[in-house]
C-alpha cells in the first residue's frame, strides 16, 4: 500500500533529516513509526502525503509514484488518505460540524449525506453533542478527537496519524488508539507516528524505529 | 441636423409651394416643416424671454417665414448636400439659408475629443479597479492561508479553492458597477439643476440622459469581468496550489 525506496531528505546542508529509508506498509497493516523527537517521523508522513518532496528516492502509494504525480492531480492521492496532524490544523473560525464536513464538501457529496456522515463520524469520537460549537470551545483532547473525526469521515484507504495521543492522559490515549484499531479492522491501512512506548507495547504489530533520520530497526510482532 | 430656409417677405403662395415641393423631392431631406412668421415669433419669445419686451415694442413682426428641413448626420457634410444648398440659394423666393456647417463640424470634433478623453479616463479607471480588486484578493488569500492549506491537504481541487475568490472578485466588480450607476443617476438628476441658468444656450447642446438598459447591463457585466480577471491574476500569482 505504501512503499518507500531509499528516501533521503535534506532541509539544510549538511545535515540529513532522513537517510536511506526503505520500508513497505502492506494493505490492512496497523503500523507504528517511533523514535525520539527530531528522528524524522513527521517528515516521513509529510512525504507520503506529498506535502514535501524527498531529496532522493521514490514513494509509491496505492500503486502511484507520489513524487511524480502532477500538482493538479495530487488531490486524488489526498482523497484516499485521512490525516491527523500533530498540530490538528483545525479551522477555528468554523464550527465542529464544518471542520469535518469540509472533507466531504471538496468531493461534492450531497448535503443530506454530509449531515449523516459527519454526525456518524462525530458520534464515533463522542463529539456529536458538540457539533455546533467552535473548536476553541473544546478541550485539547476534544480537539484531537475532532481532528480524528475529520480524518476518518471519508472512509480513507490510508490513515496517517502524527502523534495522535501527544499530551493526552493515558486513558484517553488508549481510547484513541483503540478507535484507530477499529478503523483498521474495517479495512483501512493505519500508520501512526508516536514516541509513546506504552502504546506501542500494547498495540504494536509492525514497528519501525528511527533515530536521527536513520532506520535502525524493523519489527513485526 | 437642421437646415433653415428663410423665405422672402410676402412670397406668393405658389412660389412657396414650389420651394416646399423642391425640398420634399430631395432624397437628402428627411422631414420638412413650415414655420410661419407667427410661429417664429412665438418660438423666439419662448427661447429669449428677456427680449420679449423689445419685440412687443416693434408692433410689427420682423421675422420671416421659413422651412425647417431635417437632414441625417451622415448627409450633413456631403458634397451632394452642399450642391443642393447652392441650388436652393439660387432659387426664387429664398432669402437666406441657415446651414452653419463649420459650426456643426467644430462641435462634432469637440464631441469626438470629449469622447476620446472619456475613453482615456475610463481606461485608467478600469485599470485602477483591476489592481484594487487584485490586491483585495491577494490580501484575502494571505488572510485565509491556513484554510487554503487545510483544503489542499484534504484533497480539494484547485478550482474548488479558487471559486470563492473568483466569486468575491466578481461580486466586488458588480457592486462597483451598481455604485457607479447610482452616481450616474444622481449626476444626471441633480447636475443640470445645479448648473441651472448658467448653462444658457448650451443647455440645448449638452444632453443629460440616463443610460439605456443595454448600457446598464454592459456596465455591470464589465464590472463583473474586471473583478473576475483581477482576482484571476491575483490567484495566479499568489495562490500556488
Amino acid at each position: 500500500m505504501i512503499e518507500l525506496y531509499h528516501i533521503w531528505k535534506q532541509y539544510q546542508p549538511p545535515r540529513w533529516a532522513l537517510s536511506d529509508i526503505t520500508f513497505t506498509v502492506k494493505r490492512g497493516d496497523f503500523f507504528f513509526i517511533t523514535g525520539p523527537s527530531g528522528s524524522g517521523k513527521t517528515t516521513l508522513l509529510k512525504m507520503i502525503l506529498r506535502e514535501i518532496y524527498p531529496t532522493q528516492g521514490q514513494i509509491i502509494v496505492d500503486g502511484k509514484n507520489v513524487v511524480r504525480i502532477h500538482d493538479h492531480k495530487i488531490y486524488k492521492l489526498r482523497r484516499i488518505i485521512g490525516s491527523v496532524f500533530q498540530d490538528f490544523r483545525l479551522l477555528f473560525h468554523k464550527k465542529v460540524f464544518e471542520n469535518v464536513a469540509i472533507v466531504l464538501r471538496v468531493i461534492g457529496i450531497s448535503r443530506k449525506e454530509i449531515r449523516r456522515r459527519v454526525f456518524n463520524a462525530l458520534r464515533v469520537v463522542n463529539l456529536h453533542h458538540k457539533m455546533w460549537e467552535y473548536p476553541s470551545q473544546l478541550s485539547y483532547g476534544e480537539q484531537q478527537r475532532l481532528a480524528i473525526a475529520r480524518a476518518v469521515v471519508n472512509n480513507p484507504k490510508i490513515l496517517l496519524a502524527d502523534e495522535p495521543t501527544g499530551n493526552l492522559d493515558p486513558e484517553l490515549a488508549f481510547e484513541i488508539i483503540t478507535l484507530f484499531k477499529e478503523i483498521n479492522k474495517q479495512g483501512a491501512t493505519v500508520v501512526i507516528c508516536t514516541h509513546d512506548r506504552e502504546l506501542i507495547r500494547h498495540f504494536g504489530e509492525k514497528i519501525l524505529f528511527l533515530y536521527k533520520g536513520k532506520l535502525i530497526r524493523k519489527e513485526a510482532l | 441636423m437642421m437646415i433653415i430656409f428663410f423665405l422672402e417677405k410676402n412670397l406668393p403662395e405658389k412660389q412657396r409651394s414650389l420651394v416646399e415641393e423642391k425640398l420634399r423631392q430631395s432624397s437628402l431631406i428627411e422631414e420638412v416643416q413650415f414655420i410661419s412668421p407667427e410661429q417664429a415669433l412665438e418660438q423666439f419669445q419662448n427661447n429669449f424671454p428677456e427680449l420679449r419686451r423689445i419685440i412687443e415694442n416693434l408692433r410689427v413682426n420682423p421675422l420671416p417665414s421659413s422651412f425647417e428641413a431635417t437632414i441625417s448626420e451622415e448627409n450633413f457634410s456631403s458634397v451632394e448636400t452642399l450642391a443642393f444648398i447652392q441650388e436652393m440659394r439660387e432659387m426664387n423666393g429664398i432669402e437666406d439659408i441657415q446651414f452653419n456647417r463649420d459650426w456643426v463640424e467644430k462641435m462634432q470634433s469637440l464631441s469626438r475629443l470629449a469622447q476620446a478623453v472619456g475613453f482615456f479616463l475610463g481606461g485608467i479607471l478600469v485599470l485602477a479597479s483591476f489592481f484594487i480588486i487584485s490586491n483585495v484578493i491577494k490580501l484575502n488569500v494571505f488572510a485565509r492561508h491556513e484554510e487554503i492549506e487545510i483544503l489542499r491537504l484534504v484533497g480539494a481541487t484547485n478550482t474548488f479553492i479558487r471559486i470563492p475568490f473568483l466569486m468575491e472578485g466578481m461580486i466586488l466588480g458588480i457592486l462597483g458597477g451598481l455604485v457607479s450607476l447610482l452616481l450616474i443617476f444622481f449626476l444626471i438628476k441633480f447636475f443640470p439643476l445645479y448648473l441651472g441658468v448658467s448653462l444658457g444656450v448650451f443647455s440645448e447642446l449638452i444632453n443629460f440622459r440616463y443610460l439605456s438598459l443595454s448600457q446598464i447591463i454592459m456596465l455591470i457585466a464589465t464590472g463583473a469581468f474586471i473583478g473576475f480577471s483581477g482576482s484571476l491574476s491575483s490567484l495566479a500569482r499568489f495562490l500556488k496550489v
